[in-house]
């Protein structure tokens, strides 16, 4: 049984509770859960030790810059590829061993996917219907993602967002209890990813759990309950999207103009209290702080002979909060090509760094 | 039921292409050709077996051809998915690895239906309205013999496509199998059958000569289905009891009949069960 929602945008404190409360045992159930799982491809670790629920009901944004490890993930919540270690958990049952049962009741957008070109889009709607052994009306369902003019011409002849329209829509298919959607906006304008984020909400107002991946945190802010944050295979935050403001809420962004700063200067400023992360690359030294931390740190770089010719500060953005988190660029130290923290320069990207928490 | 659903979608995928359209017309024309090369003088009639039993049916045409069209239009049927992404909507659906292959084989063995079918119906019923006099059933079941034929070559097509990763792989083991299943075979037979037939075979192994010509016979599908097929049109399949001289048809024992028919149907399930065992492994 499935609770249901009028409203997908809740804050956080209404966030778990009641959601799907199984009977009388007061225990959540997860749609999806993840237990220590690493994915490793020879050398290459995808995943690292992930550990992650997501509730009944939740509509659940994954995020992270392309090759975090997010379509591994999922891959691997839809048996397309086998943990090296750990267990995956979807709808209750083994997502290895029960694979077919966990699609049964699944939708999936997947990523890197092709249509079959010479088939129409009615009868791709048709397939998922026989292959879910469900009957329906594959033209409504066209119809509901908005292709519904082109159903009987070949798939091989349609736009990106066209498959990628025509693929929500086999996912849709037998009203899901879980839909795992693989950067549903790619390839869709504007007008498209909206139509898209108003499906994910009535499919969460029918009492459905949604898990999607996105690289562009706008399109999920508005949608998600919660949302994770993935960065070289670990999960490097997981909160509600109220919980992440208010994570930024209180932090300014620094930027410190130089004569010139080393790793040293910047260390002894990270060393202050209120100061989460700061980067420099040689002329500019940029801080992420609480506000009232700033004399303090503008006090320590000239304590340390630097000479400070001017500094702006900005509120961060979430945004900014996100591209730190995504591409650990906070405390990182700059190799002189970007300009500072939370810009996700590629230098900064590849740095093996440490997280703010 | 979960296979259906994708033999009956692979079937209307496979049905579609340009490949089986070309196909089904060069069969149709080839057929035509020897259909007309073999046609009785005026004034006379012959039967069908006479046409199905010749040569140029049965060797030149069926046993060369039949194979090479399967796996024209099997190598890719399962690595062509997992090279263009289709396969993760086939697996997004509930459908596990297994009932992919099968119902791969199942819908790749029912396109080639076609252009086996409209290939030997069509001449045959233009021929049959002049000097040819049909014997339907005959015709029939030699349709379903060479259907046969086509779905074991498909079976070890589909079971490749599973088990490789890529489809340059997979063209590469289509031609392998192709060159070893039919010219090779016969290639490597023909000294064999001198050397073996005269009594030579090493001492080493527990079989005698012939019995490891018959082997060699019945392990290649089409050394199979020329069994089968030749009795059937001699109408002796299953009726020639123990008379067993080698070579002609009608003379093949009962016994060899079945061991061919086991053979076949091996060949329809060994091939994808093993490309099932590397596919299973496979992460994608």
């Amino acid at each position: 049984m499935h609770a249901s929602y009028g409203n997908v945008c809740r804050l956080p404190h209404e966030l778990p509770k009641s959601k799907a409360e199984t009977g009388g045992s007061g225990r959540y159930m997860a749609a999806i859960e993840l237990d220590g799982v690493t994915k490793r491809y020879g050398d290459v670790t995808a995943v690292r030790d992930l550990n992650l629920a997501v509730e009944e009901g939740e509509v659940f944004g994954f995020l992270g810059p392309n090759g975090a490890g997010k379509s591994t993930t999922i891959n691997m919540l839809l048996d397309f590829v086998r943990p090296t270690s750990g267990t995956v958990r979807v709808l209750s049952r083994d997502a290895q061993a029960e694979s077919v049962a966990v699609r049964r009741r699944t939708g999936v957008l997947p990523e890197g996917y092709d249509v079959y070109e010479r088939l129409s889009g009615r009868k791709h709607i048709e397939f998922a219907m026989r292959s879910k052994e469900v009957d329906g009306d594959a033209e409504a369902m066209l119809e509901r993602v908005g292709i519904a003019d082109a159903a009987d011409r070949r798939a091989g002849g349609y736009s990106k967002g066209m498959r990628q329209r025509l693929v929500l829509g086999m996912a849709l298919v037998g009203d899901p209890d879980l839909l795992i959607l693989d950067e549903p906006s790619s390839g869709l304008d504007p007008a498209g990813a909206k139509e898209m984020r108003e499906i994910v909400r009535s499919e969460a107002d029918r009492g459905a759990t949604v898990f999607f991946s996105s690289h562009v945190l706008g399109q999920v802010e508005s949608v998600c309950d919660r949302v994770g944050i993935m960065r070289e295979g670990e999960l490097v935050a997981e909160d509600s999207i109220e919980g992440l403001r208010e994570a930024v809420g209180g932090e300014e962004q620094l930027v410190v103009t130089v004569d010139a700063a080393s790793e040293e200067d910047v260390e002894a400023v990270r060393a202050l209290a209120g100061v989460s992360s700061a980067a420099t690359d040689g002329g500019t030294v940029t801080v992420s702080c609480e506000s009232d931390a700033k004399t303090q740190v503008i006090g320590a770089l000239e304590d340390a002979g630097v000479t400070v010719k001017d500094f702006t500060t900005q509120e961060a953005s979430l945004e900014d909060l996100f591209l730190t988190y995504a591409e650990g660029a906070g405390a990182v130290t700059g190799t002189g090509t970007g300009a500072g923290a939370g810009r996700g320069d590629d230098s900064t990207a590849a740095a093996d760094t440490e997280v703010p928490e | 039921m979960s296979v259906e659903a994708v033999a009956r979608k692979d079937f209307q995928d496979a049905v579609r292409s340009r490949w089986l359209l070309g196909l089904t017309a060069f069969f149709v024309l080839l057929v035509s050709v020897v259909v007309y090369f073999v046609r009785p003088g005026p004034g006379q009639t012959i039967p069908t077996s006479a046409l199905l039993g010749s040569f140029l049916v049965r060797d030149a045409l069926v046993t060369t051809l039949i194979p090479l069209i399967a796996l024209v239009v099997s190598y890719n049927a399962v690595v062509g998915e997992r090279e263009t992404g289709s396969l993760k909507l086939l697996l997004a659906l509930p459908h596990s690895r297994s009932d992919v292959v099968f119902g791969k084989v199942a819908g790749r063995a029912g396109a080639i239906a076609v252009p086996v079918s409209v290939g030997f119906l069509l001449p045959a019923l233009v021929a049959a309205i002049g000097p040819l006099s049909l014997q339907i059933g005959t015709f029939l079941g030699y349709i379903l013999l060479t259907l046969l034929l086509s779905s074991a070559f498909v079976a070890i097509a589909v079971g490749f496509s599973a088990a490789v990763s890529s489809n340059r792989l997979a063209i590469g083991g289509a031609v392998g199998l192709y060159f070893l299943f039919v010219p090779l075979w016969g290639a490597i037979q023909f000294p064999l059958r001198l050397y073996l037939g005269t009594g030579g075979a090493p001492g080493w192994l527990p079989l005698s000569g012939t019995e490891l010509l018959r082997l060699l016979r019945l392990l290649n599908p089409t050394g199979s289905f020329k069994i089968v097929a030749g009795e059937w049109v001699s109408t002796t399949l299953f009726a020639a009891g123990q008379a067993s001289v080698e070579g002609g048809a009608g003379q093949y024992a009962t016994a060899m009949e079945i061991a061919a028919f086991a053979m076949l149907a091996a060949w329809l399930l060994v091939p994808p069960l093993l490309g099932l065992w590397r596919f299973e492994g496979a992460d994608l």
